[in-house]
């Protein structure tokens, strides 16, 4: 089982989460171009090592969280809020 | 009649009574299914998988290939059980498997013949692919049942299992899987740490490989060390010992998942244990050699044979032979010889065992055949003779064959670490030269793989890596393991194994005696070409039995990579994966069974619905009334009868299961024009409003209505089924997306019990209920909001309909929700108001031409459902900006459209598929499909809505609904979905 170390609720089983989605992509502006629109909703990199994603701890305080996680092995290496990134707090 | 009750051993005198096949049985308190049945002097327990070959107890373990057998009967039948590892209890049932009409005498054993006679036969390599490729018509008819009632092991009871299974979750610093010798010791090192220790033992007595040694003076004092440190960690309160409990898997995050067994009330627990290190001393166990018949009943593994006289005090038969390629069989040879049982021959594959071995056969005057191999194991059923010959030098032929006379034949093809726990921690094993199998490799992190199960046997050696590994584990969590007696005696690992993978002589030789794959098979899938050890498994399905390959594995690599002259360390292993033994369903599903499996919700008005007569049905997790048939009713004539009502009268429903959110804060109003496509800013307070919201790639993601309560306060309803998703879609937006808008959402779906009160009598009803709420057209118009009060129970009044016709939605507090639904009803008598269900909200909406989720099924645009209109163009919303693509847009799209069947009183089945071709095939061109449903009473006609390729300007054509699974098709007109009060004017009355 992942566990997940939620900032509020403390170490976690992973059936207490969602997985949300990709959390790499940057938004475009609302007026951006519909092909730069078409590229955030359907591209993705699927990258094979450490990816960065939103989880929703939706059994437990409902925040969504920010986690870096290892495709390959699961390791959890880092688990922030959604405005925060790994880099900033290492 | 081979095997018999011998009486040395750690037994007591203590008997119990059991039965097998019927046929009562006496054990001793503390036997094994197995024991028991050997000690009875059973020889055929069942009948194998494919062949149907006579099979007996070949082991005392879990690796059994052979005695698999079916436990207890009716619902608590536990098929494919293995009968080394069933403790017998008092009355305990015991059935052969596999066998008609008994297991001496079975008239399937004929597969075997087949196999024998005809060369690619019915069950050899890959017979499941193979078959599949005969002519497809007779699979169903013929090769399925056949194969069917040919092929297979126990059989699963047909009724429900009664007993209780349970889960328990726990969390532990160190885990310690195997009881052995090494296992005791690290646990008991490590529980002087004061961490919390848990140790696993699949057997219901500690010991491992210490009780295959014979239990006499000689041994008394490793006996006692034995007792001495169990004695330790009983007594130690940070230790928790979990007997006869298979460790079976270890995942991410160092969970541990274990299966239970218990005698009680509960039948097994199933663990999941989170653990921070993780000590794996699972031990090794004894692989078999590869001979003719070595499947043969009571052809054992030598140290299987020899924990059956030491431990359990049954001999397994009154003449014993041993063939092995390795030293440690020897030891089954001489306590045999000790005990007073005749040892007719040693047969060693190798040329020259050690003086001591030599010395120790001479001293008992055990006949010695060195360079030799057994060849076959000879007797009708069970052995009651051996062939042996002498093996060349270059191990490629035989010669000088001749007769030895046995009734058991106990062998040794060399000892197989068990590495698969430490293999699930994601590093492949190794090969090892040296001991002739798979070691563990690297270690996985926080694991430490010690003792046999890291392919050292020797008793002091193994404890010692053991102390050592507990000392690492509890340095790394900041404690301090203490270091445990020595055993007094030693036992020296070396086996001195000179690997012999298969003897070179014709005959039947089983690698997988479980699953019946032969040596043969695993030729013959080379020579087909396979090469990839994965390949060889699936084809030949090597190792998919029950034991998962424990036993037969390393021999089938070994006769592969020598196939391909290849070394077996370049053949590699397949992957190992969990579980690693058998274990039951029961334990997974726990207690959230049958009823228990989900929770149900209900309405806060259940019990009023339930006093009503209503029938209901699951819509999500809720249960909600479906209709409220009156004496006599079928559902058709209750739905239509309460929809007729609602039309001409009055109605009320339950409509509580919808998603309730309130939105607050000073930016609510902006939130909401971003995930609506349409305009809620401009909303007033007191007034209610359709919206509909757009996934991020412009498809309809859910609709409802949402209101304005103040300024900052909006109540918003969502459907059923995307209450949840709804919820957790609007946290994110406001967490991740944008932040910086000063808002709160919180569900408040429970907080509120909904009726929907419809018809044209609804507002004199509510009027009459709810007197102080002024619910003139004037004050009250079609999509106002009005908050009111009833008995003190707090309400929400909304002006909208669901229907079509005047109505309105009243939100009670849930605790107060039925005095307020009473209130409805009382004051509706009047009115001759009726209750309706889920059925006739249906119809309904239907004839009103309103979507729910079968139209809203996540590929549906907004033109689709004839809404682009409703987008705003003065603003941004989510899926704006790619709602308009070509593909979105495209106008012939399948539209939402309404269908009558042409004949009024054929109905038109949902799910059907749109053609324009009464006598449409298979092929036909698909125009669409039906939706949703129900017969209208107002049009007297069947109704349905529907997607038609261009829909929107195909209004009066005439087409047809196919349902070809059904042989169904039904000539439908095309027509507006508004089939009732298309100009809206009944609402707003």
């Amino acid at each position: 089982m992942i566990r997940i170390n939620c900032p509020y609720c403390g170490e976690r089983e992973h059936s207490e989460f969602t997985y949300g989605e990709d959390a790499t992509r940057t938004t475009p502006d609302n007026d951006a171009p519909m092909e730069e629109w078409n590229k955030f909703v359907y591209e993705r990199a699927n990258p094979a090592g450490e990816h960065i994603e939103y989880w929703h701890h939706a059994f437990g305080c409902r925040a969504w969280l920010k986690v870096q996680r290892n495709t390959l092995t699961h390791d959890i290496s880092w688990v922030g809020l959604p405005h925060e990134n790994p880099e900033a707090a290492s | 009649m081979s095997g018999f009750r011998h009486g040395a051993g750690r037994l007591g005198d203590a008997q119990l009574n059991f039965t097998f096949d019927g046929k009562p049985m006496l054990a001793r308190v503390g036997d094994t299914v197995a024991s028991a049945l050997l000690a009875n002097g059973v020889e055929v327990v069942g009948r194998s998988f494919k062949y149907h070959r006579p099979r007996g107890v070949t082991s005392s373990g879990p690796e059994e290939t052979g005695a698999l057998v079916t436990i207890g009967s009716g619902g608590k039948a536990d098929p494919n059980a293995r009968a080394t590892m069933e403790p017998v209890t008092q009355g305990l049932e015991v059935f052969s498997q596999n066998c008609f009409p008994s297991p001496k005498f079975d008239l399937m054993s004929v597969n075997g013949l087949a196999g024998a006679i005809l060369p690619g036969s019915l069950f050899s390599a890959g017979f499941y692919y193979k078959t599949f490729m005969w002519p497809a018509a007779l699979w169903y008819k013929f090769y399925e049942p056949s194969i069917r009632a040919a092929a297979g092991m126990g059989v699963p009871p047909k009724v429900a299992d009664p007993d209780i299974y349970d889960r328990i979750q726990s969390f532990c610093d160190v885990a310690v899987v195997g009881g052995g010798s090494a296992g005791l010791a690290a646990a008991l090192s490590a529980s002087q740490s004061g961490l919390r220790v848990v140790l696993f033992d699949e057997h219901n007595v500690l010991g491992g490989q210490l009780l295959n040694e014979a239990n006499n003076e000689a041994n008394a004092d490793l006996e006692q060390w034995r007792a001495d440190t169990i004695a330790a960690l009983e007594a130690a309160s940070n230790v928790k010992v979990l007997t006869r409990t298979v460790c079976w898997g270890r995942f991410d995050g160092n969970m541990l998942a274990a299966h239970e067994s218990v005698d009680g009330k509960v039948r097994q627990n199933y663990h999941k244990v989170q653990a921070k290190k993780i000590i794996i001393a699972a031990g090794a166990i004894e692989r078999p050699l590869v001979f003719g018949n070595n499947d043969k009943p009571n052809v054992m593994l030598a140290s299987g044979a020899r924990r059956m006289l030491n431990h359990y005090g049954t001999a397994t038969g009154k003449m014993l032979a041993v063939f092995t390629n390795n030293d440690s069989a020897y030891q089954t040879a001489f306590d045999y010889s000790d005990a007073g049982i005749q040892v007719s021959a040693v047969v060693d594959s190798r040329q020259y065992p050690s003086q001591a071995l030599l010395d120790g056969c001479n001293s008992r005057g055990i006949t010695l055949h060195t360079q030799a191999v057994v060849t076959e194991a000879k007797g009708w059923q069970a052995v009651r003779s051996i062939e042996i010959a002498d093996l060349a030098a270059n191990g490629q032929s035989v010669s000088n064959r001749r007769r030895v006379a046995c009734d058991v034949l106990a062998h040794s093809g060399g000892w197989t670490p068990q590495v698969q726990m430490a293999a699930h921690g994601g590093k492949p094993p190794v090969y090892d030269k040296k001991i002739a199998a798979f070691v563990v490799g690297d270690q996985a992190e926080d694991t430490y793989s010690v003792g046999a199960a890291e392919g050292e046997n020797g008793l002091l050696v193994g404890v010692a890596q053991a102390v050592d590994a507990a000392k690492a584990a509890c340095a790394e969590l900041g404690g301090k393991a203490g270091s445990v007696a020595q055993p007094p005696q030693d036992r020296d690992g070396a086996t001195n194994i000179v690997p012999l993978w298969s003897v070179p002589a014709k005959g039947k030789q089983l690698v997988d005696i479980q699953h019946d794959v032969t040596a043969a098979d695993v030729i013959q899938s080379h020579r087909e070409g396979f090469v990839s050890v994965e390949h060889l498994k699936r084809y030949t399905t090597l190792g998919m039995a029950n034991d998962q390959g424990r036993t037969s594995n390393v021999n089938a690599l070994a006769i592969m990579a020598e196939c391909r002259g290849l070394s077996i360390a370049e053949t590699g292993t397949t992957r190992f994966r969990a579980p690693l033994a058998p274990v039951s369903m029961g334990g997974f599903g726990g207690r959230e069974i049958g009823k228990h499996f989900k929770p149900v919700r209900r309405t806060p008005m259940q019990e009023w619905h339930e006093k009503a007569g209503a029938v209901f049905v699951q819509a999500g997790m809720y249960m909600r009334p479906q209709y409220y048939p009156q004496a006599g009713e079928t559902i058709d004539d209750a739905y239509e009868r309460e929809t007729e009502h609602v039309r001409k009268k009055v109605g009320i429903c339950d409509v509580t299961s919808l998603g309730k959110i309130e939105i607050v804060g000073p930016d609510a109003a902006e939130f909401l024009d971003r995930v609506y496509i349409n305009m809620f800013s401009t909303l007033k307070i007191g007034k209610a409003r359709y919206g509909v919201m757009l996934r991020e790639d412009g498809i309809v993601y859910d609709d409802g209505t949402t209101s304005r309560f103040a300024e900052d306060r909006f109540f918003m309803t969502t459907t059923t089924a995307k209450a949840g998703p709804v919820m957790a879609y609007l946290e994110r937006c406001l967490e991740i997306d944008w932040p910086e808008l000063k808002v709160r959402v919180s569900s408040v779906s429970e907080r509120w019990g909904a009726m929907a009160v419809a018809g044209p009598d609804s507002r004199a009803t509510l009027t009459a209920a709810f007197p102080s709420v002024d619910f003139s057209n004037e004050t009250f118009p079609f999509m106002g909001v009005v908050h009111a009060e009833h008995n003190g129970a707090q309400m929400v009044i909304l002006r909208i309909s669901f229907s079509g016709e005047m109505a309105y939605e009243v939100y009670a507090e849930s605790e107060h929700a039925t005095d307020v639904w009473q209130a409805i009803i009382d004051a509706g008598q009047a009115y001759d108001i009726v209750p309706y269900g889920l059925e006739t909200l249906g119809a309904l909406r239907i004839e009103k031409g309103h979507v729910t989720g079968a139209e809203l099924d996540g590929r549906v645009t907004l033109g689709d459902v004839h809404m682009d209109g409703m987008a705003s163009k003065k603003k941004w919303f989510v899926g704006k900006n790619l709602k308009d693509r070509e593909g979105m847009v495209h106008p012939d799209r399948p539209q939402l459209v309404g269908l009558k069947s042409v004949d009024p009183r054929t109905p038109i089945s949902t799910g059907s598929i749109l053609v324009t071709d009464a006598n449409a095939s298979a092929g036909a061109d698909k125009q669409g499909w039906v939706s949703s449903m129900t017969y209208s009473p107002e049009l007297g006609n069947f109704i349905a809505l529907g997607f038609l390729r261009g829909g929107k300007d195909r209004i009066g054509e005439r087409i047809y609904a196919a349902y070809p699974v059904k042989g169904k098709t039904v000539e439908v007109e095309v027509v507006s979905n508004h089939f009732v009060d298309p100009t809206n004017e009944r609402v707003k009355g």
